[in-house]
């Protein structure tokens, strides 16, 4: 199932987008370029401020954590320079989760950051944060395998999928650039070189493959259209906000 | 952080002017509450309420602990209000505006304190297991009247809300999961609501459910929580506009009004909810509750 998203949705944030995969429910806003405070100013570029909210209770060391892996990030694709002495101010609120994904027993953080990574995005696009390129990321699960044979890699897995193949070995969360180079690589487990290669190049496959790709469907064919890779999706997504903004130039 | 937008000299003019001609910026009633609108998720105890622009999504969860030792027999319930830079760059995160203190006073005072739930339903086994309840009340959209939709949304959510049931056994306590045993619903005591009023050229005009600009130029508050039985349960004033007494009995009129129709709204939208759930007509089969 390719992910969903509405975009630019709320009044009062410059921009905004709510993602929806696998039973994961992000809110994004985006504001910026504003007044930054005088302490975080910086002469030469823009200050990048990334807030994560969970949906129960307040922020603990994981969201500081997110937050810092989503700052990291985020600030090498926006254009910081080009809006200096600014302040961006990204807030991502985190509305629903699956309900299976306390009990599947893998890093919580790393289920959670493609889909905030991407929510993130999407928030900054939807506010015209002039931007150097766009990203894509994906979930890469390793089950271990209960003989010699190496165990198949689950791509961007769902909650109740993840739940049946437990006990899961590695899970490694790839995000790449719109050039196909990789931006983000978190990984956490027990896992050989080789194993991680196979999991980058399944990673990349999903994110930005140009033709042959895998893609998200897995093969299966959903609405009759072939699966789809993350960055057509996202092309889908900026070509529809294009095009209801420019609908007063085409509209005759 | 920057400050909040204030309004111009000739917006306040205007939308003072207007006031006194009797119209309303949006061409509302001055007794009108804006258009209302009552969402549920998938999961239980989750309500996103719309109110014109206004957008607050307000989500239950559970946990088990101990009781507070001085209270052994009651369960723990806890309203988190805390504003993100999502509903207003003004809004920093760790630092509580004035608003949101207001806010979380207001929750505390017309639902905690008005004991709308029942608190010793919680209780497992007293003095050693207790569920702890938490409302956690996310802004998402403010434009204005953040109070009554933020009750609007704790109430819905409760009512919503279905808790695991629990198996005990002497001291020894079994947490059921959903799958287990059909969750069951918390009971809830009363409905509260809250209304607010705004004042205008010192205490001659009021409205409900200011928006934000009508806010920014309103000189005070009065804030009403009642039931839709017509029991009071509390009235806060803030602002320094003279409000005459006899006009605070027109307004909880008024706002008994607008808490009639709330209510019956809420609970159309909870039993659309719950048919929607009722795939088949299972539930009268997996509910363990008697006929009375």
């Amino acid at each position: 199932m390719a992910p969903e998203a509405i975009l630019s949705h709320l009044h009062r944030a410059d921009g905004s987008a709510t993602y929806t995969h696998n039973g994961y429910c992000v809110i994004g806003a985006v504001n910026g370029p504003i007044e930054v405070q005088r302490r975080d100013e910086m002469p030469e570029e823009a200050t990048v401020e990334v807030n994560v909210r969970p949906a129960v209770g307040v922020g603990s060391p994981k969201e500081r954590h997110l937050e810092t892996l989503l700052h990291n990030t985020l600030r090498s694709i926006i254009l910081t320079r080009s809006i200096p002495r600014t302040l961006v101010q990204i807030t991502l609120q985190v509305r629903s989760l699956p309900e299976e994904e306390i009990s599947t027993g893998v890093n919580t953080t790393l289920t959670l950051l493609p889909h905030i990574l991407h929510t993130a995005l999407l928030a900054l696009l939807s506010a015209s944060i002039p931007l150097s390129t766009v990203l894509t990321s994906t979930l890469i699960a390793i089950p271990s395998a209960p003989n010699a044979r190496p165990a198949t890699p689950l791509v961007s897995p769902t909650a109740p999928e993840l739940l049946r193949a437990k006990p899961i070995r590695s899970v490694h969360v790839f995000a790449f650039a719109g050039d196909g180079r990789m931006l983000l690589n978190e990984s956490d487990g027990v896992f050989s070189f080789e194993e991680w290669d196979e999991a980058a190049e399944a990673a990349e496959e999903v994110c930005c493959k140009e033709e042959g790709g895998v893609g998200l469907g897995e093969g299966v064919d959903v609405d009759g259209k072939e699966g789809t890779n993350l960055e057509i999706w996202l092309r889908e997504v900026v070509k529809r906000k294009v095009e209801l903004e420019q609908r007063w130039k085409s509209a005759r | 952080m920057p400050r909040e937008a204030e309004i111009s000299v000739n917006e306040r003019a205007f939308i003072q002017e207007a006031l006194k001609e009797q119209i309303r910026l949006d061409g509302r009633a001055f007794d009108a509450f804006r258009v209302l609108e009552l969402t549920f998720g998938d999961e239980y105890g989750v309500a996103d309420v719309q109110l014109g622009k206004t957008r607050v999504i307000a989500r239950i969860s559970v946990d088990v602990t101990a009781p507070l030792p001085e209270r052994k027999f009651d369960g723990i319930f806890q309203i988190v209000t805390e504003f993100s830079p999502m509903a207003s760059p003004a809004f920093e995160v760790g630092r509580p505006t004035d608003a949101e203190v207001i806010l979380s006073r207001i929750l505390e005072k017309a639902i905690r304190r008005s004991n709308a739930l029942d608190t010793e339903s919680l209780c497992i086994i007293a003095g050693l297991k207790c569920f702890a309840l938490r409302a956690d009340v996310h802004i998402i959209d403010h434009d204005g009247g953040l109070i009554d939709a933020s009750c609007i949304a704790v109430m819905a959510a409760l009512q919503h809300f279905r808790r695991p049931d629990v198996l005990v056994e002497g001291e020894k306590a079994t947490v059921l999961g959903l799958r287990e045993r059909e969750p069951i619903p918390l009971s809830i005591l009363h409905q509260p609501l809250c209304v607010t009023f705004s004042y205008f050229e010192e205490g001659e005009i009021f409205l409900v459910d200011a928006n934000l600009a009508e806010e920014q130029v309103r000189k005070g508050q009065v804030i009403v929580t009642l039931n839709r039985h017509g029991e009071v349960c509390q009235i806060a004033k803030y602002g320094g506009a003279t409000v005459d007494p006899l006009a605070l009995l027109n307004c909880t009129n008024i706002a008994l009004q607008n808490v009639k129709t709330i209510s019956s709204y809420i609970q159309s939208r909870l039993e659309e909810d719950a048919k929607r759930r009722d795939a088949g007509g299972l539930m009268a089969e997996l509910s363990a509750e008697n006929p009375r």
